[in-house]
């Protein structure tokens, strides 16, 4: 009975004791409560270990997320060598398997040195979290209530790993939950100073800088406009069309075309329009631009834009152009054509008359030197000179013919001249073509007219009568030669042939008066015929003649200096004859100066009233004179001093005046040469004008009239 | 006047003279023999042909303006007939150009009236002594 009694009373103990120890398993939660998992074992092996005095603890905990394995071994007292901790659990777990469903509830195992009994207890329903492995070497182990225990702590054990793991949880989403808060604030906040820094810039940027919304409303305005224009921005916000009030009326349907089609199309404007400053109340030009702001699918978010003050730039622009159109307007109004080359050789700028002679552009005549615009017989010598001239720098000067655009001809007088700048590099080239077809036309109206009327003075009267003088008195002059020559010889020979000198003598005698005669006859003849009589303007005769010779006297270095007198009364008579009398007059002088060396050759040619009504017109030259015993003689025919001459000149001269009831005469001067006069009696009608000319011009055709 | 009656074949040179101008028909053959040629005149070229002097010319006197045959047709003639005889021209025309042609076409002077007796023996000299 005692022994049962004792063994009641250990009974009872072991009762108690494991009845405590199950309180304190179960009051193991509160202490983990806030810990981790390993403090959770750790706590509750060291609570198994004490409780059933375990030579060996472990426990596994399989790879909870996140976390790497844990593997916690006790050794209680083990008799001989211990293995480490991780093979034992290595051994367990091979003893063990896999599964743990499969796990025995005892194990025997011969382990350190002695057999060991080994009671896996897996965790978790089905074993997922873990295994805690207790062994001891008491042969007895587990008894009841040592399984019991332990299979309450295994339980305890899941419990507050769970909770453990849970709370962990929790509390990682919790720190990255305000991570992530931190991060998003610290965006933000880096965001919005973005945002303060560019609201900032918008506000100072000096342009009005504004944005729209895709419909075209006022989204945003900076300061800058609201100063310039006045508004606000709540009347902005509530008046879409705001802006177009500061619009110069005049502009406002122009720029809301551009504005709204920009809009709706979605690319955006550009327009200028004169708006209104408030501050001074006046119109500035101003360039409106927006841009538009797309989304990533190409939607518009927003238009952006500017509005930059232009007017200063359109007023300079203005006045530039205003300048260049004076500019334009001077040269296009130069009676010429002009042009500007630049340094290489481009004909660069034309003006108006340029263009509109040739009829072409400007870009056709920059290829002046292929596009047949020069005649082609000119254009070897004009490319030579105009290449020799842009490369030496040396104005040129050249006489061109160009092909006007209805395809005639017509000569001009081409001049082209470097502009240098300080340094004296050439800056451009001027051109000047001037139209001398005309001016040529008449030189060469009046060269034939001069011709014309050298030959005419062959076929008028005087030519006519010089020619008919000279072929009859030829034949008789031919006769005495010949029969005063056979006549000298006949009486040189020995014995003298005075029958044949005699009959020679006889013919000279005759063909001598013969020659009279003709002359006579022709005297007579000449005599005969009536002058063409009109109203003769001597001054007008005398100007038309000195037109004709004026080139033949230049050519001899003459100089003429008329001295016509005003109110000079008008004559009467033939014209031409008149004419013929002082060109015969001009030639003489002329001539008489043309050794003349030391001296200007200086021929006067004056009229003036004479005494008794009549108008005197003297010709007076500065040459060698005349020798004053012939001065009878100067009148004669055949007198003459020049060897070519026949001496007709002043004889008839002489006569025509005669005719005209006048009288030529000729005198010494005080210095060198001679002078010639003729004095006619004037008409009874008018007065003729000198028209107060000291160089006389020469008109335009000379046009003598016929005799 | 003497203009030579005897046959065409004078001992001295013959110089013979073509000229319408009465005048000179009078005055040169007499001028001319005193020079020492002998001389004939004839007032056209048909009594130049028709006569018998042709052959016997050493040297011809001929006006250029001439009624009818003038003196280059003439001269003409004489080339066709391939006669020889050296010319010297006689003219009142006093045209360089003209004297100039005549003589590029074969004379050997041609001479401006009224020209003197020396001209003329110069000119007859050189017809009769061509170098």
């Amino acid at each position: 009975m005692e022994a049962q009694v004792e063994h009641s009373a250990g009974e009872i103990k072991r009762l108690q004791r494991c009845i405590n120890d199950l309180v304190s398993l179960l009051a193991l939660p509160a202490v983990w409560s806030g810990g981790d998992p390993s403090q959770v074992l750790h706590t509750l092996l060291d609570a198994l270990m004490r409780m059933l005095h375990l030579d060996l603890i472990s426990v596994q905990l399989k790879n909870p997320v996140g976390e790497s394995p844990v593997e916690i071994v006790k050794i209680g007292e083990l008799r001989g060598p211990i293995p480490p901790a991780h093979d034992i659990c290595e051994a367990l777990s091979h003893s063990l398997g896999g599964n743990s469903r499969k796990w025995p509830p005892l194990l025997r195992k011969f382990m350190g040195g002695g057999d060991v009994s080994i009671v896996p207890l897996p965790l978790g329903v089905q074993g997922e979290l873990g295994v805690i492995v207790a062994a001891a070497q008491r042969a007895d182990f587990p008894q009841q209530t040592e399984a019991l225990l332990l299979s309450v702590a295994a339980n305890q054990a899941c419990i507050g790993l769970q909770e453990a793991r849970l709370r962990s949880q929790q509390k990682r989403i919790a720190d990255e939950l305000d991570k992530r808060v931190a991060q998003r604030t610290a965006e933000l906040a880096a965001a919005n100073a973005e945002l303060q820094l560019q609201v900032g810039l918008l506000q100072r940027l000096p342009v009005s800088a504004w944005t729209l919304n895709p419909d075209g409303t006022p989204d945003f305005v900076n300061q800058v406009w609201l100063e310039y224009s006045g508004q606000t921005l709540d009347f902005i916000r509530s008046h879409p069309e705001a802006w177009m009030i500061a619009v110069h009326p005049e502009d406002r349907e122009a720029a809301s075309m551009a504005f709204w089609e920009g809009v709706r199309s979605g690319q955006g404007f550009a327009f200028e329009t004169r708006s209104l400053r408030v501050r001074d109340r006046t119109y500035r030009w101003h360039l409106n631009q927006a841009v538009p702001l797309r989304d990533a699918g190409g939607k518009v978010l927003k238009f952006v834009g500017t509005t930059t003050d232009i007017d200063d730039q359109k007023r300079a622009q203005e006045e530039l152009r205003a300048s260049e159109n004076d500019l334009r307007q001077i040269l296009d109004g130069i009676p010429g054509l002009v042009a500007a080359i630049t340094p290489g050789g481009v004909p660069d700028v034309m003006n108006r008359p340029f263009l509109e002679f040739f009829g072409k552009t400007a870009e056709e005549l920059r290829s002046w030197s292929t596009n047949d615009i020069i005649h082609p017989d000119d254009l070897p010598r004009v490319i030579d000179a105009f290449t020799s001239s842009i490369a030496t720098g040396t104005p040129f000067d050249l006489e061109i013919r160009y092909h006007r655009a209805d395809g005639v001809y017509r000569r001009f007088e081409v001049r082209i001249h470097p502009a240098r700048d300080a340094d004296g590099r050439i800056t451009r080239w001027y051109g000047l073509l001037v139209d001398i077809e005309d001016r040529k036309l008449a030189e060469e109206a009046l060269n034939k007219a001069r011709s014309e009327l050298a030959h005419m003075s062959r076929v008028t009267s005087l030519g006519a009568m010089t020619a008919s003088i000279a072929h009859e008195v030829n034949q008789p002059l031919s006769g005495i030669i010949t029969n005063a020559s056979t006549c000298l010889r006949m009486l040189a020979t020995d014995p003298p042939q005075v029958e044949g000198a005699r009959e020679t003598a006889r013919r000279t005698i005759r063909d001598g008066n013969r020659m009279s005669e003709v002359i006579t006859r022709l005297r007579g003849l000449f005599s005969k015929k009536e002058p063409a009589t009109e109203s003769v303007n001597l001054n007008e005769a005398v100007l038309e003649v000195i037109a004709l010779s004026i080139v033949d006297l230049q050519k001899n270095h003459v100089s003429l200096r008329p001295e016509l007198a005003d109110n000079l009364p008008l004559v009467t008579g033939d014209r031409v004859q008149l004419q013929q009398v002082i060109l015969n007059l001009l030639r003489n002088g002329s001539d008489a100066m043309s050794a003349v060396e030391d001296r200007p050759r200086l021929l006067l040619i004056r009229t003036e009233r004479d005494e008794g009504d009549r108008v005197r017109l003297t010709v007076q030259d500065a040459g060698v004179g005349f020798d004053p015993e012939a001065t009878d003689r100067l009148f004669d025919a055949f007198y003459t001093t020049k060897s070519e001459g026949m001496g007709i000149g002043l004889s008839v001269s002489r006569s025509i005046i005669e005719r005209h009831h006048g009288r030529l005469w000729a005198k010494l001067n005080d210095g060198p040469g001679a002078a010639f006069s003729f004095s006619i009696p004037r008409s009874s009608e008018g007065l003729a004008r000198a028209d107060g000319i000291r160089n006389p011009q020469p008109p335009a055709v000379p046009g003598p009239n016929a005799a | 006047m003497e203009s030579g009656h005897t046959g065409c074949a004078p001992a001295l040179p013959l110089v013979s003279i073509v000229d319408d101008d009465e005048s000179v028909r009078e005055s040169l053959p007499d001028l001319l023999k005193q020079l020492g040629f002998a001389a004939r005149a004839f007032s056209s070229a048909e009594e130049y042909f028709a006569s018998d002097c042709v052959d016997q010319t050493r040297c011809l006197l001929l006006d250029v303006a001439m009624p009818g045959t003038t003196g280059p047709d003439l001269q003409r003639e004489l080339i066709r007939r391939r006669q020889a005889t050296p010319i010297i021209f006689i003219t009142a025309d006093k045209d360089i150009i003209v004297r100039q042609r005549l003589i590029e076409q074969g004379a050997v002077e041609c001479l401006f009236k009224p020209f003197s007796d020396t001209a003329l023996l110069k000119a007859v000299n050189s017809a009769l002594n061509p170098k």
